[in-house]
């Protein structure tokens, strides 16, 4: 990668981040309430569920595939963990259940993907329907809840006022920023994303690393779900529906191109924070529920628009 | 730098217009106590009545009223992030129809430790959920749904003879609201032996799940002759399917919420009777209750809004 390469990377990064701190200085400007520490541990915490599930988002837009079952698999993780604890399993062998849950899914995901040579948008919108399914069959159609403090404390434990899911994220983030830009894996994704037959030809297992691709996005969405489940004090079978739409709008408020091939964690953390703040500050200034989904809807198209006309601009 | 200049230029946009625009309303109460007020959704008519009779109960004490709600009324994890983000504007007291009522458990916990007073509407807290959260709730405002459920059973039984094949469309299950409208529908029909539950599914408070799951119950039970819904707008969903399968008038349809176009509907004979409840007084009680509060006068711990029974005679 040439250094000019990296250095247009960076500032798009930069811009994202400036939207974010623009943002920002005019809800302090807007409403006291805004700029408070307990405020913005507050914004963190909301947003570490649909950041969380950016993480798998992004490795699967990157490799030029996209992933709408996201939301279901973690309803149906979140089942998977519930109806565990439910049984009276301890709490780590319960999200181990939930994570091994997610992964199956996206692994489904994947071979469907690879082997079944399935559009990823229709593969996955199959198992959209199939993971609601059966979370909602696993359930009864009932949410699950009352677990016991020590699961709770998943999503009610503080370190040095740091709420524990923000800890989460941020080591997710940590770890998954190394595999995409440290490792062969890594690399694979974003060859496979910028061509795929190059990648094929240059001696790459496009297939094994396509169906880990979809693997991690069904993990980043079980560990999701855990959270979600703690933060609740109840499992649902309608939980995450439309997170997809979320994640795939944090991803490229980030920069990522849904063409593939490019994208970082770095850019998909920094638009999930923007969405975080956007629907705390509108809460905050007391805007109309109808309203802020429009703001909401006109800052995604805005994004992209300007990030499409600054590549445009860059050649 | 051009970039930075166009996306700060943009936020200001976007942001700084709702913004100015809710200074200037809200310059009529600024200094009032922030009375908060997080709904359901606010794409149904009860919750506007509710909203409506809440609005004008705080104009008259003189409080500042907040309504906030989700964008899809199922959705528990963005009614909490309201509530947590409301809990951060200095609000005195808190008023919550709960999307869950488990669910709510964990945002209450959250107002308990802000000491924000919250007063339930509509939906209770599952009771298990509020005892293990050492749950502390102001007061709670709703209408006998369980009560509702058993007066559109005893009407079906009456308006049939005591006899007929009954259909019933659900709420989204887990709901204690629906729960108890059910409750009270099954135990009125169990005192009337000729009176049997040939089907019985969700239709998730929905108009068009209304009628898709009550076209598919007429596939399956061609001997239907009366419905319960839960709820109008599962009711109306199901007179369509009902005029699409060519039967309009032979199958007596009861809802719930009497609401405005379930009214034309029993008038024009398609649909047989709906339960009224008062949201428009559930939301003036509330905002009463808050008022209180904020003096430190007591409240009543359990207001219930009575329900009636709406027919064409009524």
């Amino acid at each position: 990668m040439t250094a000019h390469l990296l250095r247009a990377r960076a500032t798009r990064q930069l811009g994202t981040f400036a939207g974010l701190v623009a943002l920002s200085v005019v809800l302090w400007a807007a409403t006291p309430h805004f700029l408070t520490v307990s405020n913005l541990l507050n914004v963190l915490e909301q947003t570490s569920i649909n950041a969380i599930v950016a993480v798998g988002m992004t490795f699967v837009i990157v490799s030029g595939g996209i992933d709408l079952s996201v939301g279901s698999i973690l309803a149906l993780s979140g089942i998977a963990l519930a109806r565990s604890l439910e049984a009276g399993l301890p709490a780590p062998l319960a999200i181990g259940i939930a994570l091994v849950t997610g992964l199956m899914c996206g692994v489904g995901n994947g071979l469907l993907v690879t082997y079944g040579r399935l559009p990823s948008f229709i593969a996955t919108l199959g198992m959209m329907s199939i993971a609601r399914g059966g979370a909602l069959m696993a359930a009864e159609g009932r949410p699950i809840s009352g677990f016991s403090e020590g699961f709770r404390a998943l999503a009610t434990a503080r370190a040095a006022m740091i709420p524990a899911p923000v800890i989460i994220t941020g080591v997710i983030y940590l770890v998954a920023h190394f595999v995409l830009s440290r490792t062969v894996f890594g690399r694979a994704t974003y060859a496979i994303g910028g061509n795929e037959e190059a990648a094929r030809l240059s001696g790459i297992q496009v297939r094994f690393h396509k169906t880990l691709i979809y693997g991690v996005a069904g993990l980043t969405s079980a560990a999701a779900a855990a959270i979600l489940t703690a933060r609740l004090n109840s499992a649902q079978p309608t939980a995450g529906t439309n997170y997809e739409l979320d994640a795939i709008a944090a991803t490229v408020i980030g920069g990522t191109s849904l063409l593939g091939g490019e994208g970082t964690l770095l850019g998909a953390l920094i638009g999930a924070l923007v969405m975080g703040v956007l629907r705390n500050g509108l809460n905050l200034l007391n805007v109309s529920s109808f309203f802020q989904q429009v703001v909401i809807g006109t800052v995604i198209i805005v994004a992209v628009l300007i990030d499409m006309g600054l590549k445009r601009g860059r050649r | 730098m051009t970039r930075l200049a166009w996306r700060v230029t943009l936020a200001i946009l976007i942001l700084g217009g709702p913004a100015a625009c809710n200074r200037d309303a809200s310059t009529a109460t600024r200094g009032a106590p922030r009375v908060a007020f997080v709904m359901k959704t606010l794409n149904h008519p009860f919750f506007l009545d509710m909203q409506r009779g809440a609005q004008e109960a705080a104009d008259r004490a003189g409080l500042q009223l907040v309504v906030q709600a989700a964008e899809r009324e199922i959705d528990v994890e963005k009614q909490m992030q309201i509530i947590e983000n409301l809990l951060q504007t200095g609000i005195k007291v808190l008023i919550v129809t709960p999307s869950g009522s488990r669910e709510i458990a964990s945002a209450i916990v959250k107002a308990n430790r802000a000491e924000v007073p919250v007063i339930l509407v509509d939906t209770r807290v599952d009771p298990k959920a509020a005892a293990d959260n050492h749950l502390r709730i102001a007061s709670f405002i709703g209408s006998d749904n369980y009560e509702g459920g058993r007066l559109a059973g005893e009407h079906l039984a009456k308006s049939t003879g005591g006899k007929a094949h009954v259909a019933v469309l659900e709420g989204i299950p887990g709901h204690e609201t629906g729960d108890s409208r059910l409750r009270g529908f099954r135990d009125a029909l169990q005192k009337h032996p000729g009176m049997s539950i040939v089907a019985s599914q969700p239709a998730n408070w929905e108009r068009d799940q209304g009628f898709t799951v009550f076209q598919n119950m007429l596939q399956a039970h061609a001997d239907i002759d009366a419905l319960f819904a839960c709820s109008d707008l599962m009711a109306l969903g199901a007179v369509e399917a009902i005029a699409a399968a060519g039967r309009s008038g032979r199958i007596r349809v009861v809802g719930f919420d009497a609401l405005d176009d379930a009214r034309r509907a029993i008038a024009a004979g398609q649909m047989e009777a709906s339960m009224a409840q008062s949201p428009r007084d559930m939301g003036r009680l509330a905002v009463e209750a808050a008022a209180r509060l904020l003096k430190a006068e007591p409240v009543p711990p359990d207001q219930t809004v009575p329900i009636e029974l709406v027919t064409k005679g009524s």
